[in-house]
């Protein structure tokens, strides 16, 4: 039990703060894109007998650091980019799922993959978190000067010298490999709500991008603990019970907010 | 005049925009020497903010040579970038825009260093040019909620933080009043040519346009149509 909640903070933590990131740089479809490689790299495991986890990390990663490329090369928006493979991993997630042999999609290997699992966290998976926790601090604290530049305006940090789709590409790849591991406790359909609920529950409150991204870490912290407490006394699935914790404190603070509006 | 006294050469330089069959700015060919100030003039959609864009880099140009501060572009866009100042003519920010004034100025720096936060160094920078500007007052502001003419300032601030070797400024009186334009176009600008700042200022209200002005390109259509200079340059 302590072991999920504390790998349910860290996951809810990153989501958080990665998408409080993505979310300023209008890259939200990266996340539905990102989540639904690991998805369907995991269903194409099912459908070869393989471990699911290892092909689904590897597309997400893969796909992570091509959606930069490949959009800067086809000349088309990102979001148009990442929407397009979107809809290509989620026909091939129900291809394979169809294919697979045996009632895959009421067994609990599908079941993990789509809805998360609590049983998802072992020792070795909690300290993949802390690394990937210590990395993006680190990675954020080294080059904070640059990213925050490239968060206010990219062309004018290009324009200064800053290697713009370097960063980006990195912030991308970041935010790709906190999808993956959170996805193992929240599922594939509902990662995303991980990181952009906690990301719009922070614009209720803070008015500065630092403090934003903070408040969002936070926030994405206590709605999975919310989310695994629930889970554990009701036997609900982890990853919708975290998306109804994140989604009540997003009520509570646009109600806090929209009353404060109101008075002031 | 030699060509390392030159902060700027474009040769028969074309630049277009992705699809489009006809360039932005066709065949440029300017000398602009280091230390002097040119003032970029045309009409609307003549190619002034695209030749500033390809100058630095950032719109990549299909035929001819650029050489900017001693470096051919694109081959040494980063390095030229980071010897530059920039203050874009789309400068505005929605008013909820998470950002204090003072860090946006000092993104200035931020974008030079390579690790790291800034210095007490850097902060002391900031202040002084803010201070400069006579802007120190807003710095602890969002920046999205300061006038038109505030948040031209803070860009402009932001630009010479760097303490720039080329200055690259896009209307940059647009949204200011009489009084900013004055002392800019008197004090400020001719300060920065002083210690050796190459100024390229495009604008289309050249009556605030500093006495010390070297050159004024006029573009029309994408070429230039004129190209006069100030033989009345006070250190001509």
């Amino acid at each position: 039990m302590l072991n999920s909640l504390a790998a349910g903070a860290l996951a809810g933590s990153l989501c958080g703060c990665a998408g409080a990131i993505c979310s300023r740089m209008r890259l939200s479809t990266i996340a539905f894109a990102i989540a639904h490689a690991a998805l369907a790299g995991s269903a194409i495991s099912l459908l070869l007998g393989q471990e699911p986890i290892l092909l689904g990390i590897l597309l997400a990663i893969l796909t992570s650091l091509i959606l930069g490329p490949i959009s800067d090369r086809l000349r088309m928006p990102l979001d148009t980019t990442s929407m397009m493979l979107f809809s290509i991993y989620n026909a091939l997630t129900f291809i394979s799922l169809v294919l697979s042999p045996g009632p895959t999609l009421a067994s609990e290997k599908v079941g993990r993959i789509l809805w998360g699992s609590i049983l998802a966290v072992t020792p070795s998976y909690l300290i993949v978190l802390l690394s990937l926790a210590a990395l993006y601090l680190l990675v954020l604290r080294m080059f904070w000067g640059r990213v925050y530049s490239i968060l206010f305006d990219s062309r004018l940090a290009e324009a200064e010298g800053v290697n713009v789709k370097l960063y980006t590409y990195m912030l991308m790849t970041l935010a790709g490999v906190i999808i993956v591991f959170a996805l193992r406790i929240t599922g594939g359909f509902l990662v995303f709500s991980l990181l952009f609920i906690p990301s719009a529950s922070s614009l209720q409150v803070s008015e500065s991008l630092k403090k934003r991204i903070m408040t969002a870490s936070i926030i994405g912290a206590i709605s999975s603990i919310l989310g695994i407490l629930l889970s554990f006394s009701l036997n609900l699935p982890v990853g919708s019970c975290i998306v109804i914790g994140a989604a009540a404190i997003f009520s509570i603070l646009a109600l806090i907010s929209a009353v404060k509006r109101r008075i002031w | 005049m030699g060509e390392n006294r030159l902060a700027v050469k474009l040769d028969r330089v074309s630049t277009y925009y992705f699809g489009e069959r006809r360039p932005a700015i066709t065949d440029i060919s300017l000398k602009i020497p280091r230390g002097s100030l040119t003032l970029i003039i045309g009409p609307n959609g003549s190619g002034k903010t695209t030749l500033l864009e390809t100058i630095l880099g950032l719109l990549a140009h299909k035929g001819g040579r650029i050489e900017v501060l001693g470096h051919e572009l694109p081959r040494h866009a980063m390095k030229v970038r980071r010897r530059c100042g920039y203050l874009p003519q789309d400068f505005m920010r929605p008013k909820d825009e998470p950002f204090l004034a003072k860090e946006v100025v000092a993104m200035g720096l931020a974008s030079n260093r390579d690790l790291g936060r800034l210095r007490d160094d850097d902060w002391r920078r900031v202040y002084e040019v803010l201070e400069l500007l006579g802007i120190e007052k807003l710095a602890e502001k969002p920046i999205g909620k300061l006038s038109g003419g505030q948040q031209q300032k803070m860009m402009l601030a932001r630009a010479l933080v760097r303490s720039p070797d080329l200055l690259l400024l896009d209307e940059p009186f647009s949204a200011m009043d009489e009084a900013s334009r004055r002392f800019i176009s008197e004090d400020l600008l001719p300060d920065h040519l002083e210690n050796g700042c190459t100024i390229l200022m495009v604008s289309h209200d050249v009556a605030f346009k500093p006495r010390e002005w070297g050159l004024m390109v006029r573009l029309e259509q994408g070429r230039v149509k004129e190209v006069v200079v100030n033989d009345l340059k006070p250190n001509a």
